[in-house]
């Protein structure tokens, strides 16, 4: 399971109070901490108008390569800081993200083309919005990916994410969310499926139950990464107990040496 | 005693109780309007009970659904435009932004407080919301909805356009989304900004009768 550290994003407000000073140390400890918590990506979002952003990005992306040789995932809704921020990394990241609006892929996937290394997460979503049906989320998918052969960029660069919703307001449970999850899986078998765990609880009491059940049923239709707190104990104890009983896990070994790298269960003295 | 029956039944968001009980209210001789204005103070303790966390974002959902089935029975008892009665509201998410479902919560509450909706949907260029407002005689507010940084720059241009228009003291303007405040609020020259869907719809109540 592929693991994005989302926790230095400008729309926490201590991260953001962090950026506006210029506090490094606080941005190095949260990098450090999501390191040593298993965590595959670190994310790292601004969330500043877009005028200071690429200014912001490179001071954290600075503070983060300083600390640790985890690649980076550079976060921003807008193409053009994403074409300039990613040249701040000191070696391939993720690109976080594009999707099926306007010219946003025309911008990025020349990028990915001309640089090997680097991954890209894909939002189902295009100019119309976020679709409301699987059938119609399907079809930016497809979009996507004609656009990816095109580009020559092939699907283990891409982490396609399928939007997951409040749970709160869906009528249907995380049907549309397994149907995309199950169909995109079963076309491209090496491609990543990414979903920012967290959104299915808002709105909810005790959302850690909620944001459980959903990495594991998302697991089982096919998710193999995910956006999430690697400090949380309990999420990465269920992601690895679910990729051995998925099957993933010969012997359960991961399972058990993460359990001695202390990434889950009771803490260590 | 029935209409505190519908009250309760709105309150608990018993959608599929709510329209004989309306039915039977109306059956009693209590007036449809009144009857309206019971459904409108349900929905009033919902939003209270949202707003101190009593309740969760699902159940001030089925509440407005209970009390948009009762409506329906209503509505061949009412003058025509009374379930709107408090006006017209325009509402969307600005240019460049596909974040709706806050956006449809406050249309929801607002809606269930007695103004008639209209929803212009997401990603709504300046133009418009203007064209909107020209378009719909009646229209009381214009709500704006911005969920992103990146995006609070559409939400000021589109009230400064707003702003500038014409018939700018027929209206209010509200705005809300995550990361907008009252500072930028006021610095953009809303008339209100409100953080939640229950709020919104009580300001909303408020910006009318003032």
């Amino acid at each position: 399971m592929i693991i994005i550290g989302e926790k230095i994003n400008g729309s926490i407000p201590v991260v953001a109070k962090a950026i506006a000073e210029r506090d490094a140390e606080f941005i190095k400890a949260r990098a450090v901490a999501q390191a040593n918590a298993g965590a595959t990506f670190i994310d790292c979002c601004a969330s500043v108008p877009e005028a200071e952003e690429v200014e912001t990005l490179h001071w954290m992306i600075d503070c983060i390569q300083s600390v640790t040789d985890l690649p980076i995932a550079v976060d921003s809704p807008s193409a053009d800081v994403l074409t300039q921020a990613y040249k701040f990394c000191n070696k391939p990241g993720l690109i976080n993200s594009v999707s099926g609006e306007g010219d946003k892929i025309d911008k990025i996937f020349p990028i990915l083309a001309e640089n090997k290394g680097w991954q890209v997460i894909a939002l189902l979503s295009d100019d119309t919005g976020i679709p409301k049906n699987a059938a119609d989320r399907l079809r930016v998918f497809d979009k996507i990916m004609a656009k990816a052969k095109e580009y020559g960029i092939a699907p283990n660069r891409i982490h396609i994410d399928p939007l997951v919703e409040m749970l709160c307001t869906s009528e249907n449970g995380i049907e549309t969310n397994v149907e995309v999850i199950s169909t995109v899986r079963a076309k491209y078998p090496s491609i990543h499926i990414t979903a920012a765990v967290s959104n299915i609880s808002f709105n909810l009491p005790v959302r850690k139950m909620v944001n459980l059940g959903f990495t594991v049923l998302a697991m089982n239709a096919g998710l193999d990464s995910a956006i999430l707190d690697p400090t949380n104990r309990d999420m990465m104890g269920v992601i690895f107990a679910t990729e051995a009983l998925l099957g993933l896990d010969d012997y359960c070994m991961e399972y058990i040496s993460a359990y001695r790298d202390g990434l889950f269960g009771p803490v260590k003295q | 005693m029935s209409l505190e029956n519908v009250h309760d039944l709105v309150v608990r968001g018993k959608a599929k109780l709510v329209p004989a009980a309306v039915q039977e209210t109306l059956d009693e001789g209590v007036e449809a309007s009144k009857i309206l204005d019971t459904m409108i103070s349900a929905m009033d303790v919902v939003g209270e009970n949202f707003k101190n966390g009593t309740i969760f974002v699902p159940e001030m959902l089925i509440a407005a659904k209970a009390m948009k089935k009762g409506v329906e029975v209503l509505k061949p008892h009412l003058a025509s435009g009374a379930a709107g009665a408090l006006g017209k509201v325009i509402i969307g998410t600005v240019a460049g932004d596909l974040h709706d479902i806050g956006k449809n919560l406050v249309a929801m509450m607002i809606e269930s407080a007695g103004f008639e909706v209209i929803d212009l949907g997401v990603d709504v260029p300046v133009e418009k919301f203007l064209s909107a407002y020209e378009e719909n005689p009646g229209v009381k507010i214009v709500a704006c909805s911005a969920l992103l940084t990146t995006t609070m720059p559409a939400l000021q241009e589109t009230v400064t356009a707003l702003n500038a228009a014409p018939w700018r003291k027929d209206v209010k303007v509200m705005v809300g989304g995550a990361p907008i405040t009252q500072e930028f609020a006021d610095k953009i020259g809303a008339d209100a900004y409100t953080p939640d869907a229950a709020s919104a719809a009580k300001k909303a109540k408020e910006l009318v009768a003032a």
